[in-house]
């Protein structure tokens, strides 16, 4: 079946309608990760911003990128962000103070800078853009990645190491506290006055305290 | 100057310098490596060795060997032509304009000081053997020994006033160790307390001199210092009263180093030491160090004649104040230190007047005399076990037989009867005096030359002659010296003997005036000195006629009451003569009272302004430093109330920043 | 209409906005980490567009968006590793409960 031109009733094209399509759902997506009361639907409406996004690179026309997005974002970060969820989700739900106690003078600079960068995009003209996204090819994009930027790419590789022997070190526990030792015992009155635990680790409740 | 027939002489001008040979440079070096090899080798190994001298002697006769041959060349064999020649070990401070080499220097000065150090030291060190054979660190001793020759050395030998310097501090601190050698003895761990800083003050002055020689002249080395001065003095380049400063300031390193009032205080303690060491360093070598600086910088002293008129005031001063004390001590070390001061004060004056071969003259006879009479004292100290107070002594004439001869030898040596060697140097340097127009110096000097004779030899009366006033226990124990140490008591008495007669004669055209005249004509040239003939028989004759009969006063006198030979002492008439005038008696035995003025201004006063500065730095200003921290821990512990330590915050600060940022770009960039 | 490099900057700003505000509003330090990432998804897409649409790029902006997205991964692999580690210690995700740096 052949598709009309345009979009039948809108006479609209029909990149303009994925676009639009896929604009509001990442932007609806991230504004529901952002002010979402769960933060494991956070979590996966992150998964389906990143999924949007990848859907306009493709559509500009930057498939390579739009794969990297795919591989990267939705397979790798949204699992590591969903385990990290997971492992620190304590067991009395879903805190009911979602937001920070400056949430407000948050939203107020968050639209400032939005509206100050929309503004700044506007003013702008960009006199060397094509009207149309030129065609690049992987070829293109990997000629260029093992040419120029060859050394820029080793870098990234060792950076990536660093980053992956860094996280095991810092994640890994070292060994279980024995509550009977004070020095191992968790100093932070904080900590279970917020969660409603009693003291850490089985000990006796401890009033909270300023160290 | 008896006869500077040479002066007028053309090829006697500026010495030249030579690059030194390849055996001059490895024979100059050599006398550097050897005693601080020995030194390092006695530290390590003398411990353990069952005679720890076995290193340090043979090498300080090798040194003494090397020395000779270098000096024999140089001043008898004419090797050098008169010039002087100068080796580069290495570069030793290189920093861009300001470049120090570790050169070695090597002319005539330099021969007759080298043949002075390394004769005396190589003899100390024989006599050292026997002196320290029953001390249990004589290892140290000997290291130390070997230290000091070596620093003794590369001050004669430096090239440059920085190298000189350093070899300053290190005789200095060979002095402090040798000094403090009995370190568990109080009084000798006092005194070399004292000897350091009291040399610290002299040394401040020598230290500050470099430095304005540096910023002056813009060299440090000796012969380009001395090449350049003329031209930049003519060019008014140097204020005049710049090189009085200068100069000065280098004397005031000589002063401590020498020991000269006021800086005097030190040396008479620091007999506190074992006495080949107060022979070595505190009598021949080292307190000439600061006559052989103002020597060396003759050039410079001699564009300045107020710094030199002090020199000769300072000098001919420190003569008679310290003979005056000599008079009256007790201890016959101390007798023989401020003997040491005194010609030490004839040394000064003969270079204030200008008279500078004669003031070298009377440091080479000096060195050999005033060793001779130190080592003697030790041989009589060890003899009588340890006592060094001369009114328990006496009568040791027969026991110590060789001490006694040669001691009596170097009395007379010392008190400038003919033909002995102090005869021919301090007549030399009165006569120098005199015919130089410097006659109160001369007066002064003729007194001083009377004193001299009679302490000397009222030091030899209370101690071989006349009763025997020596503690009944030890009488029957006192003996003569082991060979070790009378032979060096021999050859220096027979140095004594034959060292005037061959450096001073013959009169008015001296063997010694031919040696240094190629190093101090460029400062008689600048001074306008110019010779005189000598006259036999008329005023030198004269001028010898009258310290010939001073001295000859002086020790007759001596004579009559402290006994000679068969003469009988005769000490009612000296307590008599004491009761007299107890005011005179008292200042001279408690020395002035030098050491009370210091204590009372240094330490009474001084201690006193110190507390008050003390009281300053810690209310004033430690208070205004922990007062500002206090200030600013404070402000922190308020400020940090507005701290609440959570990221977000600070993040959110972090956005108003770029909102502002951003804002201003966007008004200023679409203006 | 959409096919202009406006639209993608301006989607890219309207992210970078959102992303701000989790940034600065949630309490839970992982919804912190996600707003992060969104904050970079913006800028990536900022950049892939400018690498589309501007010829004289060539192509350079996808090389440093992937660039991008692996110092992002590298990022999201410490900063959670952090996360999890105080949350060891301190018993909880919130944020705002981590004072002590005011001490």
């Amino acid at each position: 079946m052949e598709l009309p031109q345009t979009v039948p009733f809108l006479d609209w094209r029909w990149d303009d309608l994925i676009f639009l399509v896929l604009a509001g759902t990442m932007l609806g997506s991230a504004l529901l990760v952002v002010v979402g009361r769960d933060i494991i639907r956070s979590g996966l409406f992150m998964v389906l911003a990143f999924g949007a996004l990848a859907g306009l690179y493709a559509l500009m026309g930057a498939t390579l990128v739009a794969a990297a997005q795919v591989l990267v974002y939705l397979g790798a970060i949204s699992v590591l962000i969903l385990f990290a969820i997971m492992l620190t989700q304590s067991k009395a739900g879903p805190v009911r103070l979602v937001f920070h106690s400056q949430a407000w003078a948050a939203a107020i600079a968050a639209i400032v800078i939005g509206g100050l960068l929309i503004a700044s995009v506007l003013l702008t003209s960009w006199p060397l853009a094509a009207a149309e996204p030129i065609v690049q090819t992987a070829r293109d994009v990997a000629a260029l990645m093992f040419g120029d930027y060859v050394l820029a790419f080793e870098v990234i590789s060792v950076l990536l190491l660093a980053a992956v022997v860094g996280g095991i070190f810092l994640a890994r526990r070292d060994d279980i506290p024995d509550p009977s030792d004070p020095a191992t015992r968790i100093e932070d009155g904080s900590a279970s006055r917020v969660t409603g635990t009693p003291g850490v680790l089985g000990g006796p409740a401890r009033p909270a305290e300023k160290p | 100057m008896g006869g500077m027939s040479f002066a007028a002489d053309p090829h006697a001008g500026i010495a030249a310098v030579t690059q030194a040979g390849s055996t001059e440079q490895l024979l100059l070096t050599l006398l550097l490596v050897l005693p601080i090899v020995g030194f390092t080798l006695t530290v390590v190994l003398g411990r353990r060795l069952s005679r720890p001298w076995i290193i340090a002697v043979p090498t300080i006769i090798v040194v003494w060997a090397i020395a000779t041959y270098l000096s024999v060349q140089a001043l008898i064999g004419d090797a050098f032509h008169g010039g002087a020649i100068q080796t580069t070990i290495y570069e030793w401070i290189p920093a861009g304009a300001f470049s120090v080499s570790f050169d070695l220097f090597f002319d005539n000065l330099t021969a007759v000081m080298l043949l002075v150090v390394t004769t005396i030291g190589m003899l100390v060190h024989v006599y050292s053997i026997g002196y320290m054979a029953h001390d249990p660190g004589k290892w140290r001793f000997f290291a130390y020994l070997n230290l000091f020759m070596f620093s003794m050395l590369l001050l004669v030998l430096a090239a440059n006033f920085l190298l000189v310097f350093a070899a300053w501090e290190l005789v200095g601190l060979s002095s402090y160790l040798l000094i403090g050698f009995w370190y568990h003895k109080r009084s000798a761990a006092l005194a070399n307390k004292k000897a350091f800083l009291v040399n610290r003050v002299g040394d401040i002055g020598f230290a500050l001199g470099i430095m304005a020689i540096w910023t002056t002249i813009g060299t440090l080395d000796f012969v380009q210092v001395f090449d350049l001065l003329p031209a930049q003095l003519a060019g008014g380049h140097i204020e005049q009263w710049m090189m009085v400063g200068i100069c000065l300031l280098l004397f005031c390193g000589a002063m401590g180093k020498s020991a000269q009032f006021p800086l005097h205080v030190w040396l008479p303690d620091a007999m506190e030491g074992p006495t080949p060491v107060s022979a070595l360093i505190h009598a021949a070598t080292m307190v000439n160090a600061g006559v052989y600086l103002v020597a060396r910088s003759s050039p410079l002293f001699a564009t300045a004649p107020e710094a030199l008129i002090l020199v000769a005031a300072v000098g001919i001063f420190t003569a008679i104040f310290a003979a005056s004390i000599a008079f009256t001590q007790k201890d016959i070390k101390r007798v023989l230190a401020y003997s040491t001061l005194s010609q030490l004060g004839y040394m000064f004056a003969a270079l204030g007047v200008g008279a500078w071969t004669a003031a070298i003259f009377h440091l080479a006879t000096h060195g050999i005399f005033k060793g001779l009479l130190f080592l003697g004292s030790g041989s009589v100290i060890h003899g009588v076990h340890e006592e060094q107070d001369m009114d328990k002594m006496g009568a040791l004439r027969r026991k110590m037989p060789i001490t006694h001869w040669t001691m009596l030898i170097g009395s007379l040596a010392i008190a400038g009867i003919p033909p002995l060697a102090g005869f021919f140097s301090k007549d030399e340097v009165l006569g120098e005096a005199f015919k130089l127009g410097f006659q109160w110096v001369w007066l002064i000097g003729v007194v001083v030359a009377l004193m001299t004779a009679f302490y000397m030899f009222r030091l030899m009366g209370k101690t071989f002659y006349g009763e025997s006033h020596v503690d009944p226990h030890v009488e029957p124990h006192v003996h003569e010296s082991p060979p070790t140490m009378t032979v060096p008591l021999i050859i220096l008495a027979v140095l004594s003997v034959v060292a005037g007669a061959y450096l001073g004669l013959p009169l008015g055209d001296s063997t010694i005036h031919h040696w240094l005249a190629p190093v101090f004509h460029p400062a008689l040239e600048t001074m306008g000195v110019h010779a005189e003939p000598y006259q036999l028989f008329g005023i030198d004759g004269a001028l010898i006629l009258v310290s010939v009969a001073v001295a000859t006063i002086g020790m007759v006198a001596a004579w009559r009451m402290f006994g000679f030979f068969r003469i009988h002492d005769r000490l009612d008439t000296v307590r008599a003569l004491t009761a007299r005038v107890p005011t005179l008696y008292q200042g001279s035995f408690h020395k002035w009272y030098f050491d009370e003025l210091n204590d009372l201004l240094f330490v009474r006063i001084g201690g006193r302004v110190a507390d008050a500065f003390a009281w300053f730095d810690v209310h004033i200003i430690d208070g205004a430093v922990n007062g500002v921290a206090t200030l600013t821990r404070r402000a922190g512990d308020e400020v940090r109330q507005s701290q609440t330590g959570r990221v977000q915050n600070y993040a959110l600060g972090i956005a108003g920043g770029l909102i502002l940022i951003a804002v201003i770009l966007l008004l200023v960039g679409t203006r | 209409m959409s096919q202009s490099l406006d639209a993608y900057l301006l989607l890219a700003c309207g992210l970078f906005a959102i992303g701000t505000f989790g940034f600065l509003a949630r309490r839970n330090a992982i919804a912190m980490l996600m707003s992060v990432e969104i904050m970079l998804n913006a800028v990536n897409l900022a950049i892939v567009a400018f690498g589309m649409f501007i010829p004289a790029l060539a192509g350079a902006g996808q090389v440093i968006a992937l660039f991008v997205m692996a110092v992002a991964a590298a990022e999201a692999t410490v900063g959670l590793a952090i996360v999890i580690a105080i949350y060891r210690n301190r018993r909880t995700p919130l944020v705002d409960e981590y004072a002590s740096m005011r001490e």
